[in-house]
């Protein structure tokens, strides 16, 4: 940045060719903004369309298909310069593998597209506008018109138009906490007051909002070369990587297109070697390839992250990335906000002391009355000092509403103080009305009180009250007696004494507190009439009487300690990470359960074992509240051995950046880090960390479009539903890939024992596809949603180098065992269907050669029967419906043993999900209507099979399921066994 | 979003992969220890020999419910094929074209007709029975040896000029071959309905398709339609072959032939013929199947 803050008034007219009065010419502003292009932060670099659609059809298996589809079409182009009889299939079977590629691409592109626009549309906003002066007028424009020497005007709750050098203010505070995270809203004003622009009053930043009084400016800095501009092209910067779950997938698609692929080359050299014609072995190579392939599985799992998606959505997480569902799941780290998160973002009363004792009052968020005791006068003293001397109002106009969340004009404390005398006392402003006040000292630095005189509303006495409240210390200092069960007492040293520890007490629990006292004026020395003069203060200020003491804080959310133990027995560790003082921020990490009750941090056993802090063995204290300064000056290894050492750890008085620095920490020890920010500042952490979460209320911008996930209600909870619907879409997935590989084997199998038994072909490549893109595509999306088997937030979360989404116990046990059982029961069936039509098994066995040449036209069966050519492949594709149908049937058993991978179905409820069984519906239906409906189409190898056929594979379907729950039964039964070692996936 | 850097080189992959089969220190093979791979052996071994016990099992069971002497269902065969000898396949089908004045071009042709005739010399007959009844042939009971059924004898000789026996060459060098006609066995099939069923051969009249016999037509030609003669007389398939019970139950069954000799050849000309089988239950208009109730095929002779 320049030195534009050092430079005065004159010279910045000069610099920028402006004028204070009459601002840029229009011309001139529109020349400059020709130059600079508009005041707008450019959007980061999205991923051109046409790439991401692209890519979505090359990824995954979408090469096997394309390379099945090539071949497809070279053994088409050799077959036509041979003059074959009929070419065409292949040229068919490889539109129909480009068209798979392609319409699942576009699905899944349109997906993408989806859960992209949702977030487009939440970021959209009304555009800015700004009060410039342009050719001697003041004119509303766009704030994205503006240019580098426009003088703006801005008031109390605007957002802060460019980087601006301020010449004129009144009263100016802004809210820079979207640039540094400071809450406190800064003071701002004319002079210079620092080398650093970045901490000099006279310069306002592009997006801070201002929040209260008046300013005029000139434009120092526009767009992207703002601050903001600059911090936010930084996120930009830190790359996105892949996601655990995109991981997982490519692990997946590695794992199952090495399978395809060696069994692919191994059998082309098989059958090249069992002296196939070069041809056809490309032929088997696509069947095999095509039937190992999962073709519709990708678009399941984006449908079935969809879903989750939308679920989380419905519970207030906003996902952008769909990838993100499940990367919430596998978190082990979440780097928490305090404010706003943790907390409900705004001062209530906590505490109260009078009469010697300490109260606590009510914090949750829709409180309506306090509990505790109110019967003492000291309390009514109390009351009424609180009601007075209190310049915050209600807005008019919301009577109906209740009192938390009533809007109030005031500052946070004076707020507390207003709702919480609201809530007791009910109607304040007319108890004020009653009480009227005839002098005010507001609130200032320096005296650190504030004070009004009343008339009481008591008609018979005539005195004046004088109430005063701020900073304790400074309060007992003008007190010479103190009110105790409504007497007035002398303040002795032992009540001092006692008010100490109050105070101390109070101050300890991290809140703030303020000291309450009064004086009724005498009412002869202050008759009616009397002159009260504040400037001369021609009234006691002292040796008034103490009357109690009122500590603020802003107090968790109430559903946070519950989310956080949620956590902690997930196994997830949360790391409080705030601007505030450590003291407050350990006082509500203890009130949430961040810092556990029993823990103690090093200062704990300090002070318990009273020796220095240095003598305590660092490793017995659990929890650690480190401050910003000292971070500052560790070194990467000592942030670990904090990171390792402790798992209650409370980062307070941090900046932003520091942020950054833990999260990378955090992922230095392993660990998938969920980050929540709202601040501009924040987005680097959002982006480096696994998953950023920015608030969707509090969030600025650059925040949101750093992050991967919007929080609708800032609320850390809304987090902890996340986690767990991430954790359910990692296990329902791993059942969708369970049920959708295991019919792979039934697909490949013919092909391997066509080649090597020589049978009749016993499933076609386009029945295969209608299974993997027919059949089983919503019985796998059912899957999705399917509920927990137990309770998935007792477990840890996976540790993404080891718990896999496919493992081999998955692809075993589904291509092995369930996959071998399916192929049996379809093989069954396939010599079914042939026997009872005049083919016994026996004659099956290397009948391929003949059965396959159209030359012969009397094929003879076991019965002496002659076939022409058309015939037999009629009986084919009979075969070819048989084989589906029976590998729909033990689908049906298949969907419902994947219900659960450890509890018995029974356990699980057959029927509660319902989802299921539209799944298995849609797969008979689906079935049914391919066979009956399209079984003329001869194009489609569809044939009606007869009724009966669809049983045959009923008692191997039942086997499959009887078997499975043998198989839990055993896990069950034998944990930590050789059995659940190998059979639990 | 996050990192999770797992990029390696192709060192450390290699690297990884031999560990991963043989690791020293944990003594794990392929991720196992060796006693785990004898075990996981082992239950897999189990495991398959239960499945293929189940697969024979069905198997079995199956060949238990299945009649050996008829299919259980005849889907398929509703209509029986029709095939032709000598039978040479080209690109589209059967394609016949010899040349009369080289016999190397034919004598292929006319050996195939008389291997195929083997099948009905009267010593390869010599199980089956006369007869002489035109009805069909329907037994009830197992009157053959060893639980079988009489099958009707078919000798060459019936064929009288295309048999082979007075013409060694079946007409070929002179431009008038025969061909042979036969009709596809189905267990239990009944054709014409009491009247014999029989072939009947014409040129394929249609424009596209036979584009030859077209200019015969515009060459005013109709008066020469196809001259056949048909041996036996008519070219019917006598109905006492019919019905047949299957190869079990009439295990010397053979079928009945007709045989026709084609008298007019154009020669020089492809000419597409066609042989339906005319005769209730014989249908010849599946467009899917050529070769059902009729054989197409294309001829031509040259000199």
């Amino acid at each position: 940045i320049q030195d534009d803050h050092k430079l005065s008034t004159s010279e910045l007219e000069e610099k920028y060719g402006t004028s204070i009065d009459k601002g840029l010419s229009s011309a001139r502003a529109a020349e400059i903004l020709a130059r600079d292009g508009p005041n707008s932060l450019t959007p980061p670099k999205a991923t051109p369309e046409i790439v991401k659609f692209l890519k979505q059809m090359v990824g995954g298996f979408s090469i096997l298909l394309w390379i099945g589809a090539v071949f497809s079409w070279i053994s088409f182009g050799i077959q036509l310069a041979q003059g074959a009889e009929s070419p065409f299939d292949n040229l068919y079977l490889g539109v129909v593998l480009a068209l798979v590629v392609i319409l699942t691409g576009i699905f899944a592109y349109y997906q993408e597209a989806k859960s992209t626009n949702i977030m487009a549309s939440f970021s959209k906003m009304i555009p800015q506008q700004a009060l410039v002066i342009r050719d001697a007028e003041k004119k509303e424009l766009p704030a994205d018109q503006l240019v580098v020497g426009d003088i703006v005007e801005i008031k109390g709750g605007d957002r802060i138009p460019a980087d601006i050098r301020l010449i004129f203010t009144q009263g100016c505070k802004v809210d820079n906490s979207s640039l540094t995270g400071e809450s406190e809203p800064q003071s701002r004003s004319c002079d210079f007051t620092h080398e650093n622009p970045l901490e000099t009053r006279n310069i306002a930043f592009y997006s801070t909002t201002c929040v209260e009084g008046t300013a005029t400016g000139i434009v120092i800095n526009t767009g992207d070369r703002t601050i903001i501009g600059r911090i936010a092209s930084l996120a930009s910067g830190v790359g996105n990587e892949k996601t655990p779950i995109a991981i997982e997938i490519e692990h997946f698609v590695y794992l199952v297109a090495g399978v395809a692929i060696s069994i692919g080359v191994l059998f082309f050299i098989i059958s090249v070697s069992m002296r196939y014609k070069i041809l056809d072995s490309i032929i088997f190579l696509i069947g095999i390839i095509v039937a190992n392939v999962p073709e519709g599985l990708l678009a399941t799992v984006t449908v079935s992250l969809s879903l989750t998606a939308k679920r989380m959505a419905k519970k207030n997480c906003l996902v952008k990335n769909l990838e993100a569902v499940e990367t919430l799941g596998s978190t082990s780290i979440i780097c928490s906000d305090k404010t706003g998160t943790l907390t409900q973002n705004r001062m209530t009363v906590a505490h109260l002391w009078f009469d010697n004792q300490i109260y606590s009052a009510d914090t949750s968020e829709d409180q309506t009355t306090q509990p505790f005791d109110q019967s003492s006068p000291s309390w009514t003293a109390l009351s009424k000092i609180v009601t007075l001397c209190n310049r915050a109002e209600f807005r008019p106009g919301q009577e109906n509403l209740p009192i938390m969340k009533r809007v109030v004009v005031g500052d946070a404390s004076e707020t507390a103080l207003l709702k919480f005398a609201e809530v007791i006392l009910g109607d304040v402003m007319n108890i004020r009305a009653r009480n009227k006040k005839v002098a005010e000292i507001p609130f200032n630095s320096t005296n650190k009180f504030q004070l009004s005189i009343h008339e009481t509303d008591d008609p018979n006495d005539k005195r004046f009250l004088l109430v005063m409240k701020g900073a304790p210390e400074r309060i007992l200092e003008r007190c010479s007696t103190i009110m105790i069960n409504g007497k007035e007492e002398p303040l002795d040293s032992e009540k001092a004494e006692a008010f100490q520890t109050a105070y101390m007490e109070l101050g300890g629990m991290g809140e703030r507190v303020l000291g309450f006292c009064h004086l009724y004026l005498p009412e002869n020395e202050f008759p009616d009439t009397y002159p009260f003069d504040t400037d001369s203060m021609n009234f006691p200020t002292s040796n008034l009487c103490f009357v109690g003491l009122l500590s603020m804080i802003d107090p968790p959310r109430s559903t946070v300690p519950d989310a956080v133990s949620k956590c902690r027995s997930a196994g997830i560790k949360v790391i409080m990470v705030t601007g505030d003082h450590p003291i407050t921020a350990k006082a509500i990490a203890k009130s949430v359960g961040i810092i556990s009750a029993t823990s103690e941090t090093v200062e704990d056993i300090a002070k318990r074992l009273n020796i220095p802090v240095e003598q305590v063995n660092r490793r017995e204290a659990t929890a650690a509240v480190v401050n910003g300064m000292e971070l500052k000056d560790m070194s990467l290894q000592q942030l670990d051995e904090i990171l390792c050492n402790h798992s209650e750890i409370v980062f307070a008085r941090t900046s932003p950046q520091q942020k950054l620095i833990i999260v990378e920490g955090c992922q230095r020890q392993g660990a998938v880090v969920a980050v929540t920010g709202d601040g501009v500042n924040d987005s680097p952490a959002l982006k480096k960390a696994d998953i950023g979460i920015a608030m969707g209320i509090a969030g600025s911008d650059a925040a949101k479009n750093a992050a991967d996930m919007v929080l609708l209600d800032d609320n850390f909870a809304s987090i902890v539903t996340g986690v767990e619907e991430g954790r359910l879409i990692f296990d329902n997935l791993k059942k969708t890939i369970a049920y959708t590989l295991t019919k792979n084997i039934a697909e490949l199998c013919p092909f391997l024992i066509y080649i090597i038994a020589s049978i009749p072909m016993p499933i076609g490549t386009i029945t295969i596809l209608f299974i993997d893109l027919g059949t089983d595509i919503i019985p796998s999306v059912a899957l999705a949603y399917e509920k927990a088997e137990s309770d998935i937030m007792n477990r840890r979360p996976r540790n993404k180098r080891k718990d896999r989404l496919v493992n081999e116990q998955l692809a075993v046990y589904s291509y092995l065992q369930i996959g071998i059982m399916q192929s049996v029961g379809a093989f069954v069936t396939y010599f079914t269907v042939y026997a009872e039509q005049g083919f016994l098994p026996s004659t099956l066995l290397g009948v391929r050669v003949n059965w396959e040449n159209n030359a012969i036209n009397d094929f003879e069966d076991s019965y002496g029967q002659e076939w022409t050519k058309y015939q037999r492949m009629y009986l084919q594709w009979t075969g070819y419906t048989a084989f589906f149908v029976s590998i729909t049937i033990q689908q049906v058993a298949d969907l419902i043993i994947r219900k659960t991978r450890r509890n018995s179905i029974f356990q699980q409820g057959l029927f509660r999900n319902k989802v299921i069984w539209v799944g298995i519906f849609s797969q008979i239906g689906i079935a049914l209507i391919l066979t009956y409906g399209l079984g003329h189409v001869t194009a489609l190898n569809f044939t009606p099979l007869r009724f009966q056929y669809w049983f045959v594979a009923v008692p191997f379907a039942i086997l499959i399921w009887v078997y499975d729950e043998v198989r839990k039964l055993f896990i069950r039964r034998y944990p930590g066994s050789w059995w659940d070692k190998n059979m639990y996936y | 979003m996050a990192t999770l850097n797992e990029k390696k080189t192709c060192s450390e992959r290699m690297e990884n992969f031999r560990r991963f089969v043989w690791n020293p220190e944990t003594k794990l093979f392929m991720g196992r220890s060796l006693i785990n791979w004898v075990w996981i052996s082992l239950y897999y071994l189990a495991f398959y020999v239960v499945m293929s016990g189940l697969f024979a099992l069905s198997i079995y069971s199956l060949m238990r419910t299945v009649n050996l002497y008829e299919p259980d269902y005849q889907d398929q065969l509703k209509s029986p094929g029709v095939t032709l000898r000598p039978d040479v396949y080209g690109d589209r089908g059967l394609q016949i074209y010899y040349n009369v004045s080289d016999n190397k071009t034919w004598e292929g042709l006319v050996t195939t007709l008389r291997t195929f005739l083997t099948a009905y010399t009267p010593a390869a007959q010599r199980l089956n029975v006369n007869c002489t009844s035109n009805t069909y042939f329907i037994q009830d009971t197992f009157d053959g040896p060893n639980k079988t059924k009489l099958s009707c004898k078919f000798t060459s000789d019936m064929l009288q000029n295309c048999s082979g026996i007075t013409d060694p060459t079946f007409g070929f060098p002179d431009g008038k071959p025969c061909f042979i006609i036969k009709m596809n066995r189905i267990i239990k099939f009944f054709p014409g309905n009491g009247t014999a069923p029989r072939v009947d051969c014409t040129y394929v009249v249609s424009v596209r398709a036979n584009r030859a016999a077209f200019l015969l037509y515009e060459q005013g030609d109709e008066s020469r339609p196809l001259e056949v003669d048909y041996y036996p007389v008519n070219g019917t398939f006598n109905l006492h072959y019919f019905p047949y019970y299957g190869k079990k139950a009439q295990p010397s069954y053979s079928n009945p032939l007709v045989a026709v000799k084609f008298l007019n050849i154009t020669r020089n000309v492809e000419l597409k013929i066609v042989c339906k089988i005319i005769g209730a239950g014989i249908t010849f208009d599946n467009v899917h199947d050529p070769y059902e109730g009729k054989v197409e095929f294309k001829l031509k002779i040259e000199d």
